[in-house]
């Protein structure tokens, strides 16, 4: 699941995702008897975390420094997301053109 | 605006519309014979990645994915300009010059500026939104009820979260709720993460 849905792998020497580690001081507390502990998981990797225990569902924030990276070096996060036309379109599809990006809704 | 600006030769010139909104077909009827593709944020990403708290929202992204103008509130029309006292022709004539010249006619250190980055708290009301959609669609009326109700006291002033659920939990956006809310956030100052009457 952490792999499959959040890219990242435990291994010995930390969670890692391509070429980057994040130690894991406490493995007891990331590696529970239930699997993976995503609050954990979260504050090591600095992803916000909710956790709905009686629903049994959890939501996982984009990473902090994504979005801090484009307000403080004004670098523009890649996104992907579901198209009207069936697809996916992510702004990383149209790279190298200047992009006017508009976000609206119907209410 | 597009189409112009292509026929101009600026070919390299992408709109990229994303509706903060899972109403497929309310989206559809809007978008209906645009040349852009149009993208469904039904959870919110964009306005976590980017700290969008109100729509319409525009940013320009150039060439080298760089941000040249960050959170900018949108007048498509000029509706809303008696509001808000600037005019879509204004806002359009930036854009347009920001195409042909490269000049988005704002400073790195104004746009560095310009969006504050979102709080804790506004970061889990974004969760809880996501949580509370998730549950809809499970049927959980319940379950999505609380977290709509803890998503807006978490950020009460943040228009993607209070004024994106009024649907989801049967209220009208456009009724008596809208201007309650208009008028609340009046009161505290109208905060919004961006540019606004710029």
């Amino acid at each position: 699941m952490l792999e499959r849905v959040l890219g990242w792998t435990l291994k010995p020497e930390g969670l890692c995702r391509d070429e980057v580690c994040v130690l894991v001081p406490d493995r007891l507390r990331l590696e529970t008897e239930n699997g993976i502990d995503l609050e954990v998981f979260g504050e090591l990797v600095d992803r916000p975390v909710m956790v709905d225990r009686e629903a049994g569902l959890t939501a996982v924030g984009a990473p902090r420094e994504q979005r801090r990276a484009a307000l403080r070096d004004l670098q523009a996060p890649d996104f992907a997301l579901p198209d009207l036309d069936g697809g996916v379109t992510a702004l990383s599809d149209h790279r190298s053109k200047k992009r006017l990006l508009v976000a609206f809704s119907s209410w | 605006m597009q189409d112009e600006l292509r026929a101009d030769g600026f070919e390299t010139f992408q709109v990229i519309a994303v509706a903060i909104d899972g109403n497929v077909d309310a989206i559809r009827s809007f978008a209906a014979d645009v040349s852009f593709p149009v993208l469904i944020d039904a959870g919110h990403l964009l306005t976590e990645l980017y700290a969008v708290s109100n729509v319409p929202t525009v940013l320009l992204i150039d060439e080298d994915d760089r941000i040249a103008m960050p959170n900018w509130s949108a007048y498509g029309t000029d509706t809303f300009s008696e509001f808000t006292g600037v005019s879509a022709d204004r806002q359009h004539d930036r854009i347009r010059r920001w195409v042909r010249e490269g000049d988005a006619g704002i400073s790195e250190d104004e746009a560095r500026a310009a969006v504050g980055d979102l709080t804790a708290d506004e970061e889990a009301a974004r969760l809880h939104f996501r949580l509370a959609v998730a549950l809809q669609e499970r049927q959980d009326a319940d379950g999505a009820e609380r977290h709509f109700v803890r998503a807006a006291s978490l950020a009460p002033h943040d228009w993607t979260i209070r004024r994106a659920m009024m649907p989801l939990r049967g209220e009208d956006p456009f009724g008596q709720g809208f201007f309650d809310l208009y008028q609340e956030w009046l009161d505290d100052g109208s905060p919004y993460h961006g540019l606004s009457g710029y």
